[in-house]
């Protein structure tokens, strides 16, 4: 059941936390799906922009006093940042022996991230980035990635990686859940657990999809688990899910639960998310 | 005068008659060893051992080998197990100050059991602590804490960004900051947009924007704040949590040390500390492995994260001992006595911690007794003062050397010093004792008890069967065929023979010792049952082959004439001298000729050994006392007109002793009589100024040496030696000297006084004084006299004749 189609990976780093464990992510899964990995950095138009402005000023998060931007230092910055990127990227593509480039683009970046990732079989990106209020919830690039509806797209957060990592996939029989279900197969390396939380309308149908899935699936060396969740609301899931703490969650937007549904639930866990 | 008779064989050697003993064998004795004749040194030791005040330590005093050390181990074997069983020490961390580790006192045992129950400890909290803080509950209590915080942030930003989108102003990340600007359409306005806006559009924006910078400001300035309010609340948690999972395991220990007050103080602080420093037991399991083989020390210094500092150190474990200890300490060196810091090394450094110290002979005897040799603690370097420190603070004080003088600089320990409570005893020769008493004032003042050892025991029947016992307790004790009771005896006589003296047995056991090894040897060697007489005679006489090599050089260069010493003619000023060599410990005899000439002088005798400074100070003393001699007995009516001279003939090492003062005073005599003495004898003893013959040493191997020397020429029967009449006792001759004397073929005649020994030396009497104040003409006074007197008739003229010469 091993599709394999991830050829080309895309990751947005701005050097914040959740972009840089995208970074790591990105790169075992480029290992493990011999894809090469193309960092995207993106000089964000609108700082540039603020200080050509003569109001503009910078308010230091650890002084709290307030300084005049200029141009020039700050695009020393973003430079440096970009360097920074790119030998992170650099160093773990040469530690996993992964083919991997580096670009740097200028403009907005939630549509410049988005536009880069155009040609990738898969973008990686953090679940916020260096958002000012260190918000909970998904920042604008993943949501506008989440909008426009780049597939597959992995929401990466901290404190997770891609190396042996459980899996679990939600599976209701929807087209969109069984080609969630193929990536997941695809990503599953060996000696981890697959969880498949079955979404029936019953639980007599959810038995059959599960004697279906474990009549088709044979994996060696991958510990497959059957769950079953009747209730299709997206707070019961979410509430599972958290239960349940099973890492990566794979699911698609094209499934029998309303894409709203599937998109604030992405919203609210805490999770990193494989949107197929 | 009458000349003293021959000695007879009877007295030139005591006989041990093995029907003295009751045994056959010593395999009959039980082994135990009094310590016989040692009564004096055994009071001593029992009113050291037995009196509790400081100061009364003992310094048993005697020659090496005289069995003190096994005397004080057999004495102490009968009191020191009946005394009760010291404490047990240990040093655990002081988590107050860890450069200052506590000492810990326990009941005997205890030391140990606690050091289990402490690891015990460690591993339970490698398990409860990992477990508590894994828990949902503490998880979920971690997060809410941090999420108030990220919300508290997140509120007030978030507030301040919908404020600022209301007027359609943007709050940006910037590199190092936040930032604010005006927003159209999702996007920042750009510049030159902006700069086309009215003055007051761009005041009002102005405006807006500082207003926001201040508030953000404010929030800014809040946030440390609420990261250490959100610090504080993980910490009371984290300490809640561990608190929690820690102390009923450490209120468990409290409960079985509960009698115990200084372990439960300590327990107090330890639980203090394991929840000060909880997450060191949330690191990986390896990590927990690598501490316990006591090899991460460092971590322990650095601030505390090692589990070595949950360690118990047992310096003094007695849960095994029974009584008092009783301690030998072979090597008292400084480190030995009071025991040691080590330090380890890590990434170049020297580090250390209380788990590396090390104990000393002091804390093993703490409570009981310890044995040093005396000479081996004054080698040490410091370790003396170290003991004596120790003894006058009545505590053990841990310092290292190194760290004392400054041989190395590194971070080192001050362990509390343990209470001291031990009886002292220094094993030593007499001389170090009479040393330590004049020139150090503490000595006395710790070490007020002496026990001295005698040299000798007396040849008494306990004395006999002291031996005996001697024989048998070193045959149990290393396995060796027993001694039969002509064996015994013989040894005995041996023992009479080491002391020289008839009358006495020597103390020095390990010469004893080594007989009995040697003879067991040739008794083995002959497959005999038990060791009998013969096989104690060949081991002496092997012994003795053994270190022959210069006796016998010394004897065949005699042979050859190479060394002049004549046993068969007559010679006038010319005497057989007798002295005693001792190359590696074994003693020998042997003659060395002796000569005097005389010539006109000033009445001086000139020693021409103490001339060229080859004599040594008594002999020069024995020299003096024959002028004084000579001048009392001849110098009374008639000045004495001569000078005579004297020499060990032949004599390239110097000379000491006055053992020949007799032997030059008859050559000397000799000389000046011209009468002839018989080369056939030898002479030994010292003389004094009234010319009695005064007791010498070694007279078995002077005797012995003269007589080894004649019998390789043929034995005459008029050959013998002189000795001192007082000397007699000493007697224990071989038995091939005493077959000849009881044959007739070798003599030892007793001299009390000089003219016996002239008389029987030349065969002419020596003559008294008659009522008129004269000697005999033909005696050897009177012949003296005599030319003494032509001597002085001759200076006379001789001065006369050159007074006028001279006018």
């Amino acid at each position: 059941m091993k599709s394999n189609l991830i050829r080309h990976i895309a990751v947005a780093l701005d050097c914040s936390p959740h972009s840089i464990a995208s970074l790591a992510a990105a790169a075992e899964l480029a290992r493990w799906m011999h894809a090469d990995l193309r960092g995207i950095f993106v000089e964000d138009i609108n700082l540039l922009r603020m200080a050509e402005l003569p109001c503009s000023h910078e308010i230091r998060i650890y002084t709290a006093e307030a300084e005049k931007m200029e141009l020039l230092p700050l695009e020393r910055s973003l430079k440096r940042q970009a360097r920074e990127a790119e030998s992170a990227l650099q160093r773990i593509a040469e530690e996993l022996m992964v083919e991997h480039s580096f670009r740097v683009y200028r403009g907005l970046v939630p549509a410049e991230v988005i536009l880069a990732a155009h040609e990738a079989d898969l973008l990686v990106l953090g679940r916020s980035g260096r958002s000012p209020s260190c918000r909970k919830g998904l920042g604008s690039t993943a949501r506008k990635a989440l909008a426009e509806g780049k597939r597959p797209l992995l929401l990466m957060r901290t404190g997770f990686t891609a190396k042996e990592w459980p899996v679990l996939v939600l599976y209701d029989g929807s087209k969109g859940s069984q080609q969630a279900l193929a990536t997941a197969l695809d990503l599953a390396q060996p000696g981890i657990t697959l969880n498949i939380l079955i979404l029936g309308e019953t639980p007599e149908e959810a038995l059959v999809m599960e004697q279906e899935l474990s009549s088709t699936i044979t994996l060696p060396d991958t510990v497959i688990e059957y769950h079953h969740l009747p209730l299709h609301d997206g707070k019961t899931l979410a509430r599972y899910i958290r239960l349940a703490d099973s890492g990566l969650l794979v699911l698609s937007d094209r499934m029998k639960l309303p894409v709203e549904t599937v998109h604030n639930l992405i919203n609210e866990i805490d999770y990193p998310v494989l949107l197929v | 005068m009458a000349l003293p008779a021959k000695l007879t064989p009877e007295k030139l050697y005591r006989t041990c008659n093995p029907q003295e003993f009751s045994f056959e064998t010593t395999a009959e004795l039980d082994g135990h060893v009094n310590a016989t004749g040692q009564e004096r040194a055994i009071d001593a030791i029992t009113f050291s051992m037995g009196i509790r005040h400081d100061g009364f330590n003992l310094f048993a005093l005697g020659p090496n080998g005289t069995g003190k050390q096994s005397s004080i181990m057999h004495f102490l074997a009968d009191i020191a197990p009946n005394a009760p069983t010291p404490s047990d020490w240990c040093y655990v961390n002081n988590f107050e100050n860890p450069r200052k580790p506590k000492a810990l006192k326990l009941p005997a045992g205890k030391g140990s059991s606690l050091s289990r129950d402490m690891e015990h400890l460690v591993e339970a909290l490698f398990t409860v602590i990992p477990a508590a803080f894994s828990s949902e509950e503490y998880q979920a209590q971690e997060k809410d804490i941090r999420e108030t915080f990220q919300e508290q942030q997140g509120e007030s930003i978030g507030e301040l960004e919908k404020k600022a989108v209301e007027n359609n102003i943007a709050l940006i990340r910037t590199p190092a900051g936040f930032a604010f600007a005006p927003m159209k359409n999702g996007e920042v306005v750009k510049p030159e947009e902006f700069m086309l806006l009215k003055q007051e559009e761009r005041d009002a924006i102005d405006e807006e924007i500082t207003t926001l910078k201040t508030a953000m400001q404010s929030i800014l300035a809040q946030i440390p704040k609420w990261q250490r309010e959100t610090q504080e609340k993980i910490k009371e948690l984290n300490r809640n949590i561990a608190s929690f999972a820690v102390k009923p395991l450490i209120a468990e220990l409290r409960n079985s040390y509960e009698s115990l007050q200084e372990v439960t103080t300590y327990l107090d602080a330890l639980e203090n500390d394991v929840i000060e420093n909880f997450d060191k037991f949330l690191e990986k399991e390896s990590d927990q492995r690598e501490l316990f083989p006591g090899m991460a020390p460092d971590r322990f210094l650095q601030g505390g994260s090692s589990f070595n500092r949950y360690r118990v150190n047992v310096i003094v474990d007695n849960s095994k001992s029974e009584g008092a200890p009783v301690v030998y300490e072979d090597k008292p060196a400084c480190y030995n006595l009071v025991g040691d810091i080590e330090h380890i090394s890590q990434m170049g450094t020297l580090v250390t911690d209380f788990t590396l110290i090390k104990q000393g002979a002091l804390h093993r005897a703490n409570g009981g007794y310890l044995l040093i040799d005396a000479r081996r603690l004054l080698m040490e370097p410091l370790a003396y003062e170290a003991l004596k420190k120790a003894l006058r603070t009545r505590h053990i004080r841990i310092e290292s050397l190194a760290q004392l003088y400054s041989l190395v600089s590194t971070v080192s320990l001050e362990p509390e010093p343990i209470p001291l409570d031990v009886k002292v005893i220094l094993l030593g020769e007499r001389s170090l004792y009479y040393l330590l008493t004049v020139y150090d004032p503490d000595f006395t003042e710790l070490f007020k008890v002496a026990a001295d050892f005698e040299d000798e025991l007396p040849v008494d029947n306990a004395g006999k069967l002291f031996y005996a016992y001697i024989i048998s307790s070193i045959a149990k004790k290393d396995g060796l065929r027993h001694f039969d009771r002509g064996a015994v005896a013989r040894v005995v006589e041996h023992g009479c023979r080491i002391s020289g003296d008839s009358t006495k047995l020597t103390a020095h056991l390990q010469s004893i010792c080594d007989l009995v090894h040697e003879a067991e040897y040739y008794a083995t060697s002959e497959k005999r049952e038990h060791v009998e007489a013969r096989d104690v005679q060949h081991a002496i006489d092997a012994k003795t082959v053994r270190a022959s090599r210069i006796r016998e050089k010394i004897r065949e260069a005699t042979l050859k004439n190479a060394i002049l010493i004549d046993t068969a003619s007559e010679k006038i000023g010319q005497i057989n001298g007798l002295a005693i060599y001792s190359p590696g410990g074994q003693s020998f005899g042997h003659p060395g000729r002796i000569t005097a000439r005389v010539r006109l002088g000033k009445g001086e005798v000139i020693d021409i050994e103490r001339e060229v400074e080859m004599g040594g100070p008594i002999h020069s003393k024995g020299v003096m006392i024959l002028s004084g001699f000579l001048g009392a007995r001849f110098g009374i009516n008639q000045p004495l007109s001569l000078t005579a001279s004297l020499v060990f003939e032949q004599s390239y090492s110097g000379v000491e002793g006055d053992s020949a003062s007799s032997t030059e005073l008859y050559a000397l005599l000799s000389a000046i009589s011209g009468a002839p003495i018989g080369q056939w004898f030898a002479v030994t003893g010292s003389v004094n100024q009234f010319g009695e013959v005064q007791a010498i040493g070694g007279v078995n191997e002077k005797i012995e040496g003269f007589f080894d020397l004649c019998q390789a020429r043929g034995l005459s029967g008029k050959q013998g030696v002189l000795i001192p009449a007082s000397n007699v006792e000493n007697l224990m001759l071989r038995s091939d000297v005493i077959e000849a004397v009881r044959n007739g073929l070798f003599a030892v005649f007793p001299v009390t006084h000089v003219d016996e020994g002239i008389e029987i030396l030349t065969g002419i009497p020596a003559g008294e004084l008659d009522s008129s104040g004269n000697y005999p003409p033909d005696s050897i006074n009177g012949m003296a006299v005599a030319r003494l007197g032509e001597m002085a008739e001759k200076l006379k003229q001789f001065s006369e004749s050159s007074s006028e010469d001279e006018e």
